[in-house]
Protein backbone atom coordinates (compact mmCIF):
# COMPACT_ATOMS: atom_id res chain seq x y z
CA UNK A 1 0.00 0.00 0.00
CA UNK A 2 1.49 3.54 -1.03
CA UNK A 3 1.47 6.13 1.80
CA UNK A 4 -0.42 8.36 0.60
CA UNK A 5 -3.34 6.04 -0.53
CA UNK A 6 -3.01 4.15 2.48
CA UNK A 7 -4.12 6.66 4.86
CA UNK A 8 -7.15 7.60 2.79
CA UNK A 9 -8.08 4.07 2.27
CA UNK A 10 -7.02 3.21 6.00
CA UNK A 11 -9.51 6.56 7.32
CA UNK A 12 -12.28 4.69 5.41
CA UNK A 13 -11.90 1.02 6.13
CA UNK A 14 -11.93 2.87 10.03
CA UNK A 15 -15.83 3.43 9.23
CA UNK A 16 -17.88 1.18 11.07
CA UNK A 17 -19.44 -1.62 9.66
CA UNK A 18 -16.41 -1.18 6.45
CA UNK A 19 -15.21 -4.36 5.36
CA UNK A 20 -12.57 -3.26 2.35
CA UNK A 21 -11.68 -0.09 0.80
CA UNK A 22 -9.70 0.01 -2.34
CA UNK A 23 -8.54 2.51 -5.27
CA UNK A 24 -9.61 0.80 -8.50
CA UNK A 25 -8.94 1.14 -12.17
CA UNK A 26 -12.41 1.90 -13.70
CA UNK A 27 -11.12 0.44 -17.47
CA UNK A 28 -9.39 -2.60 -16.77
CA UNK A 29 -10.83 -3.69 -13.13
CA UNK A 30 -7.14 -3.94 -11.61
CA UNK A 31 -6.96 -2.87 -8.25
CA UNK A 32 -4.39 0.27 -7.45
CA UNK A 33 -4.56 -0.08 -3.51
CA UNK A 34 -6.82 -1.64 -1.17
CA UNK A 35 -7.48 -1.90 2.96
CA UNK A 36 -8.55 -5.37 3.20
CA UNK A 37 -9.90 -6.86 6.33
CA UNK A 38 -8.72 -10.92 6.56
CA UNK A 39 -10.46 -13.00 4.06
CA UNK A 40 -11.65 -10.52 1.59
CA UNK A 41 -10.26 -11.31 -1.96
CA UNK A 42 -9.16 -7.57 -2.86
CA UNK A 43 -8.85 -8.54 -7.21
CA UNK A 44 -12.27 -10.13 -7.18
CA UNK A 45 -14.15 -6.98 -5.37
CA UNK A 46 -12.36 -4.85 -7.56
CA UNK A 47 -13.03 -5.96 -10.78
CA UNK A 48 -16.49 -6.70 -9.68
CA UNK A 49 -17.36 -3.47 -8.73
CA UNK A 50 -15.09 -1.74 -11.43
CA UNK A 51 -17.60 -3.14 -14.02
CA UNK A 52 -20.45 -2.27 -12.13
CA UNK A 53 -19.48 1.08 -11.70
CA UNK A 54 -18.46 1.44 -15.77
CA UNK A 55 -21.99 0.06 -16.47
CA UNK A 56 -23.75 2.66 -13.93
CA UNK A 57 -21.75 5.25 -15.68
CA UNK A 58 -22.48 4.48 -19.10
CA UNK A 59 -25.77 3.73 -18.81
CA UNK A 60 -26.56 6.53 -17.54
CA UNK A 61 -24.51 8.82 -20.15
CA UNK A 62 -26.42 6.63 -22.74
CA UNK A 63 -29.68 7.91 -20.88
CA UNK A 64 -28.85 11.29 -20.77
CA UNK A 65 -28.73 11.38 -17.16
CA UNK A 66 -24.84 12.64 -16.89
CA UNK A 67 -21.64 11.32 -14.94
CA UNK A 68 -22.55 8.97 -12.36
CA UNK A 69 -20.72 10.65 -9.19
CA UNK A 70 -21.54 8.22 -6.69
CA UNK A 71 -22.88 4.92 -6.76
CA UNK A 72 -24.57 2.03 -3.72
CA UNK A 73 -25.76 -1.52 -3.91
CA UNK A 74 -27.32 -2.75 -1.18
CA UNK A 75 -28.05 -6.48 -1.03
CA UNK A 76 -29.26 -9.46 1.49
CA UNK A 77 -25.93 -8.94 3.16
CA UNK A 78 -23.60 -6.18 2.11
CA UNK A 79 -23.42 -3.13 0.87
CA UNK A 80 -21.05 -1.48 -2.00
CA UNK A 81 -20.45 2.13 -2.33
CA UNK A 82 -17.96 3.52 -5.28
CA UNK A 83 -17.20 6.98 -6.12
CA UNK A 84 -15.53 8.18 -9.41
CA UNK A 85 -13.97 11.36 -10.14
CA UNK A 86 -13.05 12.55 -14.10
CA UNK A 87 -10.45 10.38 -14.13
CA UNK A 88 -10.00 6.85 -14.00
CA UNK A 89 -9.94 6.03 -10.48
CA UNK A 90 -12.85 4.67 -8.54
CA UNK A 91 -13.09 4.46 -4.69
CA UNK A 92 -15.05 1.34 -3.79
CA UNK A 93 -16.23 0.56 0.08
CA UNK A 94 -17.36 -2.73 0.41
CA UNK A 95 -19.28 -2.77 4.28
CA UNK A 96 -22.49 -4.83 6.19
CA UNK A 97 -25.62 -3.89 5.66
CA UNK A 98 -26.01 -2.10 8.71
CA UNK A 99 -23.42 0.30 7.92
CA UNK A 100 -23.93 4.25 8.38
CA UNK A 101 -24.16 4.79 3.87
CA UNK A 102 -24.50 8.14 4.39
CA UNK A 103 -21.19 8.69 6.55
CA UNK A 104 -19.60 6.21 4.02
CA UNK A 105 -20.24 8.62 0.97
CA UNK A 106 -19.47 11.60 2.76
CA UNK A 107 -15.91 10.16 3.73
CA UNK A 108 -15.92 8.72 0.12
CA UNK A 109 -16.46 12.15 -1.71
CA UNK A 110 -13.87 13.94 0.39
CA UNK A 111 -11.04 11.02 -0.16
CA UNK A 112 -12.03 10.92 -3.81
CA UNK A 113 -11.06 14.90 -3.67
CA UNK A 114 -7.97 13.72 -1.78
CA UNK A 115 -6.47 11.20 -4.80
CA UNK A 116 -7.32 13.48 -7.47
CA UNK B 1 -45.55 15.40 -18.02
CA UNK B 2 -42.81 13.89 -16.14
CA UNK B 3 -38.92 13.83 -17.35
CA UNK B 4 -35.68 14.11 -15.84
CA UNK B 5 -34.10 16.22 -18.13
CA UNK B 6 -31.87 19.04 -16.51
CA UNK B 7 -34.89 21.64 -17.23
CA UNK B 8 -37.72 19.81 -15.70
CA UNK B 9 -35.34 19.29 -12.76
CA UNK B 10 -35.17 22.95 -11.10
CA UNK B 11 -38.88 22.43 -11.28
CA UNK B 12 -38.18 19.36 -8.77
CA UNK B 13 -35.96 21.04 -6.92
CA UNK B 14 -38.34 24.24 -5.33
CA UNK B 15 -40.67 22.23 -3.75
CA UNK B 16 -37.88 20.74 -1.31
CA UNK B 17 -36.10 24.48 -1.21
CA UNK B 18 -39.42 25.86 -0.13
CA UNK B 19 -39.80 23.00 2.13
CA UNK B 20 -36.85 24.18 3.67
CA UNK B 21 -37.86 27.83 3.48
CA UNK B 22 -40.98 27.57 4.64
CA UNK B 23 -39.87 25.54 8.10
CA UNK B 24 -37.07 27.95 8.48
CA UNK B 25 -39.50 30.81 8.51
CA UNK B 26 -41.87 28.91 10.93
CA UNK B 27 -39.19 28.12 12.84
CA UNK B 28 -38.41 31.65 13.11
CA UNK B 29 -41.96 32.70 13.72
CA UNK B 30 -44.20 30.02 15.42
CA UNK B 31 -47.16 32.68 14.65
CA UNK B 32 -46.99 32.42 10.94
CA UNK B 33 -49.70 31.29 8.97
CA UNK B 34 -46.88 29.76 6.76
CA UNK B 35 -47.45 26.51 8.65
CA UNK B 36 -50.88 26.30 6.03
CA UNK B 37 -48.05 26.00 2.86
CA UNK B 38 -45.33 23.84 4.69
CA UNK B 39 -48.10 21.36 5.87
CA UNK B 40 -49.87 20.58 2.54
CA UNK B 41 -46.15 20.68 1.10
CA UNK B 42 -45.38 18.14 3.09
CA UNK B 43 -48.40 16.02 2.41
CA UNK B 44 -47.87 15.75 -1.04
CA UNK B 45 -44.26 14.34 -0.49
CA UNK B 46 -46.12 12.03 1.64
CA UNK B 47 -44.55 12.77 4.80
CA UNK B 48 -48.05 12.81 6.57
CA UNK B 49 -47.14 12.40 9.87
CA UNK B 50 -44.96 15.38 10.51
CA UNK B 51 -47.16 17.27 7.92
CA UNK B 52 -49.88 16.46 10.92
CA UNK B 53 -47.50 17.92 13.75
CA UNK B 54 -47.27 20.85 11.52
CA UNK B 55 -50.80 21.58 10.55
CA UNK B 56 -51.70 20.34 14.70
CA UNK B 57 -49.76 22.94 16.06
CA UNK B 58 -50.86 25.76 13.70
CA UNK B 59 -54.50 25.16 14.64
CA UNK B 60 -54.00 25.24 18.55
CA UNK B 61 -52.63 28.96 17.30
CA UNK B 62 -55.51 29.53 14.95
CA UNK B 63 -58.99 27.69 16.27
CA UNK B 64 -60.74 29.65 14.37
CA UNK B 65 -58.84 29.29 10.77
CA UNK B 66 -61.07 27.00 8.42
CA UNK B 67 -58.24 26.43 6.43
CA UNK B 68 -56.15 24.71 9.36
CA UNK B 69 -58.86 22.44 9.67
CA UNK B 70 -59.40 21.85 5.95
CA UNK B 71 -55.69 20.62 5.92
CA UNK B 72 -55.78 18.66 8.85
CA UNK B 73 -58.67 16.56 7.28
CA UNK B 74 -56.68 16.18 4.03
CA UNK B 75 -53.84 15.10 5.88
CA UNK B 76 -56.64 12.79 8.21
CA UNK B 77 -57.62 11.54 4.81
CA UNK B 78 -54.19 10.38 3.87
CA UNK B 79 -53.58 8.41 6.53
CA UNK B 80 -57.22 6.97 6.68
CA UNK B 81 -58.42 8.34 9.18
CA UNK B 82 -62.08 9.46 7.78
CA UNK B 83 -63.44 9.89 11.48
CA UNK B 84 -61.06 12.60 11.99
CA UNK B 85 -61.23 14.15 8.51
CA UNK B 86 -65.04 14.34 8.41
CA UNK B 87 -65.05 16.45 12.32
CA UNK B 88 -62.71 18.46 10.73
CA UNK B 89 -64.63 18.99 7.71
CA UNK B 90 -67.44 19.79 9.56
CA UNK B 91 -65.67 22.13 11.98
CA UNK B 92 -64.96 23.81 8.46
CA UNK B 93 -68.33 24.57 8.10
CA UNK B 94 -69.26 25.78 11.09
CA UNK B 95 -66.62 28.52 10.34
CA UNK B 96 -67.33 28.97 6.53
CA UNK B 97 -70.49 27.35 5.57
CA UNK B 98 -70.16 27.13 1.73
CA UNK B 99 -66.58 25.83 1.95
CA UNK B 100 -66.21 23.91 -1.31
CA UNK B 101 -63.11 21.83 0.15
CA UNK B 102 -64.79 20.89 3.19
CA UNK B 103 -68.53 20.31 0.91
CA UNK B 104 -66.49 17.68 -1.19
CA UNK B 105 -64.50 16.45 0.93
CA UNK B 106 -67.43 14.88 3.52
CA UNK B 107 -69.29 14.08 0.04
CA UNK B 108 -66.15 11.60 -0.47
CA UNK B 109 -66.10 10.53 2.80
CA UNK B 110 -70.02 9.83 2.89
CA UNK B 111 -69.51 7.87 -0.17
CA UNK B 112 -66.68 5.98 1.11
CA UNK B 113 -69.65 4.92 3.94
CA UNK B 114 -71.90 4.18 1.74
CA UNK B 115 -74.05 7.35 3.15
CA UNK B 116 -75.07 7.76 -0.98
CA UNK B 117 -77.76 9.97 0.50
CA UNK B 118 -75.24 12.53 2.29
CA UNK B 119 -72.75 11.86 -0.36
CA UNK B 120 -75.03 13.65 -3.03
CA UNK B 121 -76.32 16.25 -0.43
CA UNK B 122 -72.50 17.53 0.08
CA UNK B 123 -71.67 17.16 -3.73
CA UNK B 124 -74.14 18.99 -4.76
CA UNK B 125 -73.72 21.96 -2.76
CA UNK B 126 -69.58 21.42 -3.90
CA UNK B 127 -70.48 24.00 -6.98
CA UNK B 128 -69.68 22.94 -10.55
CA UNK B 129 -66.65 21.46 -12.02
CA UNK B 130 -66.27 18.46 -14.05
CA UNK B 131 -64.78 16.08 -10.99
CA UNK B 132 -67.36 17.25 -9.19
CA UNK B 133 -70.33 16.44 -11.65
CA UNK B 134 -68.72 13.10 -12.39
CA UNK B 135 -68.91 11.89 -8.82
CA UNK B 136 -72.13 13.26 -8.14
CA UNK B 137 -73.07 11.06 -11.02
CA UNK B 138 -71.22 8.20 -9.61
CA UNK B 139 -73.36 8.45 -6.54
CA UNK B 140 -76.74 8.74 -7.97
CA UNK B 141 -76.36 5.61 -9.86
CA UNK B 142 -74.83 3.85 -6.83
CA UNK B 143 -76.98 1.29 -4.31
CA UNK B 144 -76.52 0.36 -1.33
CA UNK B 145 -74.31 -2.89 -2.13
CA UNK B 146 -71.63 -0.51 -4.19
CA UNK B 147 -68.68 -1.61 -2.28
CA UNK B 148 -65.78 1.20 -0.63
CA UNK B 149 -63.03 2.23 -2.75
CA UNK B 150 -59.85 2.25 -1.49
CA UNK B 151 -58.13 5.57 -2.12
CA UNK B 152 -54.22 6.04 -0.83
CA UNK B 153 -54.24 9.98 -1.16
CA UNK B 154 -56.95 12.27 -1.66
CA UNK B 155 -56.98 15.95 -2.66
CA UNK B 156 -59.97 18.05 -1.64
CA UNK B 157 -59.86 19.74 -5.06
CA UNK B 158 -60.10 16.73 -6.80
CA UNK B 159 -62.65 14.48 -5.03
CA UNK B 160 -63.79 12.06 -7.05
CA UNK B 161 -65.86 8.52 -5.76
CA UNK B 162 -64.92 7.22 -9.44
CA UNK B 163 -61.09 7.24 -8.46
CA UNK B 164 -59.58 3.55 -8.88
CA UNK B 165 -57.87 1.82 -6.30
CA UNK B 166 -55.21 0.95 -9.18
CA UNK B 167 -54.16 3.11 -12.09
CA UNK B 168 -55.78 1.09 -15.47
CA UNK B 169 -53.48 3.05 -17.73
CA UNK B 170 -49.74 1.57 -17.56
CA UNK B 171 -48.61 5.21 -18.10
CA UNK B 172 -50.05 6.72 -15.31
CA UNK B 173 -48.63 3.42 -12.70
CA UNK B 174 -46.77 5.56 -10.41
CA UNK B 175 -48.40 9.24 -11.40
CA UNK B 176 -49.67 9.58 -7.58
CA UNK B 177 -46.47 8.35 -5.75
CA UNK B 178 -43.98 10.77 -7.62
CA UNK B 179 -44.25 14.01 -5.32
CA UNK B 180 -42.63 16.47 -7.94
CA UNK B 181 -42.51 17.13 -11.65
CA UNK B 182 -39.46 16.07 -12.12
CA UNK B 183 -40.02 12.63 -10.77
CA UNK B 184 -40.10 9.77 -12.98
CA UNK B 185 -40.57 6.14 -12.89
CA UNK B 186 -40.76 3.24 -14.54
CA UNK B 187 -41.56 -0.79 -14.40
CA UNK B 188 -39.32 -3.25 -17.00
CA UNK B 189 -39.85 -6.44 -17.68
CA UNK B 190 -36.73 -9.06 -17.20
CA UNK B 191 -35.69 -8.43 -21.17
CA UNK B 192 -35.79 -4.56 -20.30
CA UNK B 193 -38.99 -3.87 -22.12
CA UNK B 194 -41.85 -1.14 -20.99
CA UNK B 195 -44.41 -2.18 -18.35
CA UNK B 196 -45.49 0.63 -17.42
CA UNK B 197 -44.35 4.42 -16.10
CA UNK B 198 -43.86 7.10 -18.26
CA UNK B 199 -40.51 8.88 -19.12
CA UNK B 200 -41.32 11.79 -21.19
CA UNK B 201 -38.59 14.65 -22.33
CA UNK B 202 -39.12 18.45 -22.11
CA UNK B 203 -39.86 18.29 -25.30
CA UNK B 204 -42.94 16.32 -25.03
CA UNK B 205 -40.78 12.73 -26.34
CA UNK B 206 -41.74 9.20 -24.93
CA UNK B 207 -38.02 8.20 -23.69
CA UNK B 208 -39.20 5.77 -21.69
CA UNK B 209 -38.24 2.62 -24.21
CA UNK B 210 -35.07 3.96 -24.53
CA UNK B 211 -34.13 5.59 -21.05
CA UNK B 212 -35.91 1.51 -20.03
CA UNK B 213 -33.49 -0.32 -22.07
CA UNK B 214 -29.74 1.67 -21.08
CA UNK B 215 -30.17 1.43 -17.45
CA UNK B 216 -31.58 -2.10 -17.70
CA UNK B 217 -28.57 -2.93 -18.53
CA UNK B 218 -26.94 -2.28 -15.37
CA UNK B 219 -28.94 -5.02 -13.18
CA UNK B 220 -26.95 -7.72 -15.07
CA UNK B 221 -23.69 -6.52 -13.84
CA UNK B 222 -25.08 -6.03 -10.42
CA UNK B 223 -26.73 -9.32 -10.29
CA UNK B 224 -22.87 -10.74 -11.26
CA UNK B 225 -21.58 -8.81 -8.21
CA UNK B 226 -23.88 -9.69 -5.74
CA UNK B 227 -23.27 -13.49 -6.55
CA UNK B 228 -19.57 -13.70 -6.91
CA UNK B 229 -19.19 -11.29 -3.74
CA UNK B 230 -21.74 -13.48 -1.91
CA UNK B 231 -23.83 -10.73 -0.18
CA UNK B 232 -26.88 -12.25 -1.10
CA UNK B 233 -29.48 -11.20 -3.54
CA UNK B 234 -29.53 -7.38 -4.01
CA UNK B 235 -32.14 -5.08 -3.08
CA UNK B 236 -31.54 -1.85 -4.24
CA UNK B 237 -29.05 0.17 -6.80
CA UNK B 238 -28.86 3.98 -6.17
CA UNK B 239 -26.74 6.54 -8.22
CA UNK B 240 -25.87 9.85 -8.17
CA UNK B 241 -25.05 11.63 -11.41
CA UNK B 242 -24.34 15.47 -12.28
CA UNK B 243 -28.39 16.08 -13.04
CA UNK B 244 -29.97 13.29 -11.48
CA UNK B 245 -30.79 10.72 -8.94
CA UNK B 246 -32.01 7.26 -9.88
CA UNK B 247 -33.06 4.37 -7.90
CA UNK B 248 -33.31 0.65 -8.85
CA UNK B 249 -34.77 -2.20 -7.48
CA UNK B 250 -35.80 -5.91 -8.75
CA UNK B 251 -39.19 -6.95 -8.49
CA UNK B 252 -40.10 -10.44 -7.80
CA UNK B 253 -40.76 -11.20 -11.60
CA UNK B 254 -37.10 -10.52 -12.37
CA UNK B 255 -38.25 -7.06 -13.73
CA UNK B 256 -37.07 -3.60 -12.90
CA UNK B 257 -38.61 -0.75 -11.10
CA UNK B 258 -36.64 3.06 -11.99
CA UNK B 259 -37.20 5.90 -10.11
CA UNK B 260 -35.26 8.76 -11.36
CA UNK B 261 -35.40 12.42 -9.37
CA UNK B 262 -33.66 15.52 -9.63
CA UNK B 263 -30.14 15.83 -8.21
CA UNK B 264 -31.70 18.27 -5.22
CA UNK B 265 -34.02 15.10 -4.17
CA UNK B 266 -32.34 14.17 -0.75
CA UNK B 267 -31.67 10.14 -0.94
CA UNK B 268 -33.76 8.93 1.34
CA UNK B 269 -36.62 10.35 -0.09
CA UNK B 270 -35.32 8.30 -3.13
CA UNK B 271 -35.56 5.50 -1.50
CA UNK B 272 -38.71 6.13 -0.79
CA UNK B 273 -40.18 6.30 -3.74
CA UNK B 274 -38.17 3.34 -4.70
CA UNK B 275 -40.33 1.19 -2.14
CA UNK B 276 -43.68 2.74 -2.96
CA UNK B 277 -43.07 2.15 -6.43
CA UNK B 278 -42.05 -1.36 -6.00
CA UNK B 279 -45.30 -1.37 -3.34
CA UNK B 280 -47.09 -0.84 -6.92
CA UNK B 281 -45.92 -2.33 -8.92
CA UNK B 282 -46.69 -5.79 -6.83
CA UNK B 283 -50.47 -4.60 -6.19
CA UNK B 284 -50.45 -4.11 -10.00
CA UNK B 285 -48.59 -7.07 -11.61
CA UNK B 286 -50.77 -9.04 -9.23
CA UNK B 287 -54.07 -7.47 -10.72
CA UNK B 288 -53.15 -8.10 -14.36
CA UNK B 289 -52.57 -11.59 -13.66
CA UNK B 290 -55.98 -12.31 -11.96
CA UNK B 291 -58.31 -9.77 -14.41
Amino acid sequence: MSAHFGSILDDLTRQRGVRASLIVSESDGLVIDASLRFGQNGDRVAALAAAMYRKARLSARAARLGAVAFLQLDAERGRICAVGGRGDLVLVVVAEPSANVGLIRVELLKALEAIE
Amino acid sequence: MRSARSNTFSIAMSTTDEIRRWSEELARDPASLVFLQLGEALRRQGQSEIALKVALRGLERYPRTAEAHDLVARIAVDRRDFVRAADEWEAVLRLVPDHVGAMKGLGYICFQQGRFDDAEWYLAHAGGGDAVSAALETVRRSSGGIPQLEVGSIDAADVSPNKPELPVDPQRLFEDILVDDGQTALLLDASGYVLGGLYVDGDGNDLAHEIGAQLSGISEEVVRATRHLDIGEWKSIVFETHVAVVGMAPTPDQGLVVVAASRATPLGLLRLLIDRCCARTAGWIGRSQTS
